[in-house]
């Protein structure tokens, strides 16, 4: 039982120092600085020139922002990645510049940006006096560009930038220099993925693909999972472990449904399956009573209620006897003769005619006539009902609904019936972690009484020995998730995006569909290269199952050649630096200052890692005022002379 | 190395007492510096969030593009042409059945019984997983 229980980390973030920057930064020419702006991390560092490419990048912390614990508070203002400790208590207030891969909210760029230029050891004044190498989104919308140009230059004087793609990047990082390559770069994210085709040296822009899905959709999707089937745990479900799970505990299938069908065999089950040891909490289990007691509780509420019910009966019942005897005397009137009285009478009740008395008077009887066969039939049954009731009257299930679990062989000798109370237990938990798990017990009955712990607090067996047990087996097991198929369905959502309900097609599909827009030849070049990067491919399984993809597509017998980036997560950065570090000389692929203004934020140089760009003027946005104070009528002048501040 | 100390003084003194941020202005910044897609105080009351990235994609769509121009919506992955699997809610195999009452799949007889039992919120959580949940009441 001991087997594949693993703790959760939850590995909290330690501040960034803020570092000097050295003599790194300081040369003759200034030294480029690196940013590979992620929807999920950001990662930072200088570009050094020399022999020694440097370590990593200086700096990597999570693309998001928080204000201070608390709500507002004047002082410390928003903190930003590491500094932040540990995400989930503030899971609710955290803000990213990002809406999927494009950032649109450029205040909190402004942050993070100031956050990374600080803890770079950025010292010059007035102005960031570095060039800047920054990724972007595949065919990003001109208007971000816009806005981060913007940024870059007029808040951070920065002298000149280059743009590029992050899967760009990578892929020039693992290929020897200076080759034309073409390939197919698969690139899979936090928040999409995309397929890009790269044509001698240059990305094939109007032939890219981007799917939607990628880490955090799979992060969430399993959270989702583990929440419905363990609805006792729902806070302790946080995101965080969700993708500590994904990142240490998933793999891909290289076959789905083949995998799966192993999964139904218990034995695999056991061996494979992954308990996630969730933190004690005492608050879930409420009441320390024990069963008995608990029992005896259930019974009593349950002979109050009863009670309360036969005597509300009781009352109608004498109500509705009045109203028929006073009916019948009406009636009688008629009978007599009497008929002034009768009328008046029938005002009274608001009857129109005798025959409509008599209805009244036989629908009546028969209601009494049924409530008194009711209390009769109350008293009868009041044994009865409190052994057969359910223990939690909240709960809207039916005693008579419950299915026998039909377990071959061991309980045939069991009676079948509905109301009994052991089988009642099993079938009646609604917060039984797994059913494969039922499976595999029911071949065992001592393996049977193993997985009472599992179910919830309520429904522990009166009749059997074991109740002594489970107090102590309670506790483990209960604070357990178990991962079973969750493993291989998590990751597996960008491949079936169906398994979430988006349309999309998922990566094969859309493999094959970039490869049809080719002719063979061109398709046959560019599978021969085929490269995976970005952080959400680095499940174990992956290059197996692009293989597999590849083989199911690609016609009989022909070759192809599938490589996973050697760092997939820090390749983009890496390649950003080697790019920089050969282009510093070179002013073809930097926007400068001077051209930002002449041309518009949304102006951009091509180069062999960057974007395609479509000359099209953005009009610029409303003027900006030098003075943040100004009222919005002076502002109109402000735009023209916008090139001359700072 | 004026400016170096400079840059070291300034993280220090963010760490002493509740300084006000802004009156601490980082020195390689322009203070004066107002983002102009942020309405702040150019638009006036109107305009005061940022574009997410919705409003932004309707924008650039009435920009004149030419037939062929790679943009970011172009790029979208077309919808799956293939019949989706489909798998059971509850342990993902695959699913050959599914509950008339609440819609949910299953693959055997266990989990009919345990959808069977499901309260109603958690019926309605996997339905939403798969964006399967009607409109209709």
């Amino acid at each position: 039982m001991a087997a594949n229980v693993f703790p959760f980390r939850d590995a909290r973030s330690a501040p960034d120092p803020v570092l000097e920057a050295g003599p790194v930064a300081h040369g003759l020419l200034p030294v480029p600085l690196v940013l590979d702006n992620g929807s999920f991390q950001v990662r930072a560092g200088w570009a050094c020139p020399g022999q020694d490419p440097g370590p990593e990048p200086r700096l990597q912390f999570r693309a998001v922002c928080a204000r201070g614990r608390g709500g507002a508070r004047g002082g410390s203002g928003p903190q930003v990645g590491n500094a932040l400790g540990s995400l989930e208590p503030l899971r609710w207030m955290l803000r990213s510049p990002f809406d999927r891969n494009v950032p649109v909210n450029l205040e909190l760029q402004e942050l993070l940006l100031d956050y990374s230029f600080q803890h770079l050891g950025v010292s010059s004044q007035g102005c960031v006096d570095h060039p800047i190498v920054l990724t972007e989104a595949v065919c990003n919308p001109l208007y971000s560009r816009q806005m981060m140009s913007e940024l870059l230059f007029e808040c951070y004087g920065i002298p000149k930038v280059a743009y590029g793609i992050d899967s760009l990047f990578s892929f020039y990082h693992n290929k020897p220099k200076n080759s034309m390559c073409s390939g197919l770069i698969i690139s899979s994210g936090y928040q999409c993925t995309h397929v890009l085709p790269i044509l001698e040296g240059r990305l094939d822009a109007k032939n890219c693909k981007r799917i939607n899905l990628g880490g955090s959709q799979a992060a969430g999707y399993l959270q989702r999972l583990l929440q419905l089937k363990y609805p006792g745990h729902l806070a302790a479900i946080t995101l965080s472990r969700m993708e500590e799970i994904l990142h240490e505990h998933s793999y891909i299938a290289e076959d789905y449904v083949e995998e799966l069908h192993k999964w139904r065999c218990p034995d695999y089950y056991e061996n494979n399956v992954h308990k996630m040891q969730l933190p004690f909490s005492s608050k879930l289990l409420g009441s320390t009573l024990t069963s008995e007691e608990k029992q005896e509780r259930r019974q009593q509420q349950l002979r109050r209620l009863q009670e309360l019910n036969a005597r509300r009966r009781e009352e109608k019942l004498q109500l509705d006897q009045e109203r028929l005897d006073r009916l019948l005397y009406v009636q009688e009137l008629l009978e007599d003769g009497q008929m002034d009285q009768f009328h008046k009478a029938l005002i009274e009740l608001n009857m129109d005619s005798p025959e409509e008395l008599q209805s009244y008077i036989q629908k009546l009887s028969s209601a009494v006539e049924q409530a008194k066969q009711k209390i009769l039939q109350a008293e009868v049954n009041l044994e009865v009902d409190v052994v057969d009731s359910k223990p939690e009257l909240k709960k809207p299930l039916e005693t008579q609904s419950f299915t026998i679990i039909s377990i071959p062989g061991e309980f045939e000798g069991v009676s079948q019936r509905p109301t009994t109370q052991c089988q009642a237990q099993y079938t009646r938990d609604a917060e039984t972690p797994d059913l494969e798990q039922l499976e595999p017990s029911l071949e065992d009955v001592e393996s049977m009484n193993d997985f009472d712990p599992l179910f919830s607090e309520e429904t522990p067996g009166v009749e059997k020995p074991v109740t002594t047990v489970q107090p102590v087996f309670n506790l483990a097991a209960y604070h357990q998730l178990f991962v079973g198929t969750e493993r291989i369905r998590a990751p597996e959502i960008i491949f079936q995006p169906s398994l979430i309900g988006e349309e999309q097609a998922g990566i094969a599909e859309t493999l094959q569909y970039i490869l049809d827009r080719y002719p063979k030849d061109v398709q046959e070049t560019l599978v021969q290269n085929v490269f995976l990067t970005g952080g959400n491919t680095m499940y174990p399984g992956m290059k197996a199952r692009m293989e597999k993809e590849l083989l199911e597509m690609r016609p009989f017998q022909s070759s192809f050649q599938v490589q996973l980036a050697s760092n997939p997560v820090l390749d983009a950065w890496y390649g950003a630096r080697d790019w920089a570090l050969d282009h510093l000389d070179d002013n073809e692929v930097w926007i400068t200052r001077k051209e930002y203004e002449e041309k518009g934020g949304e102006y951009l140089k091509e180069h062999r890692a960057s974007n395609i760009y479509v000359p099209i003027r953005l009009p610029k946005q409303a003027s900006r005022s030098s003075d943040a104070q100004a009222s919005s009528k002076g502002s109109a002048a402000g735009g023209g002379g916008a090139g001359e501040q700072a | 190395m004026e400016a170096m100390n400079e840059n070291k003084v300034v993280p220090s003194e963010f760490s002493t007492g509740p300084v006000e941020k802004a009156a601490k202005p980082l020195p390689f910044k322009d203070p004066n510096f107002v983002h102009s897609g942020h309405g702040g105080a150019v638009a006036g009351k109107k305009n005061r969030t940022w574009k997410n990235l919705k409003q932004i994609l309707a924008s650039e769509r009435a920009l004149p593009w030419q037939l062929n121009d790679p943009n970011y919506f172009s790029i979208d992955a077309p919808p799956s042409f293939k019949p989706a699997k489909k798998y059971s809610d509850v342990s993902g195999l695959l699913a050959n059945y599914t509950d008339p009452q609440s819609k949910l799949r299953f693959s055997t007889i266990e989990e009919f019984s345990y959808i069977r039992r499901l309260p109603s919120d958690v019926v309605t959580g996997y339905l939403a997983l798969r964006k399967a949940t009607s409109i209709v009441p």
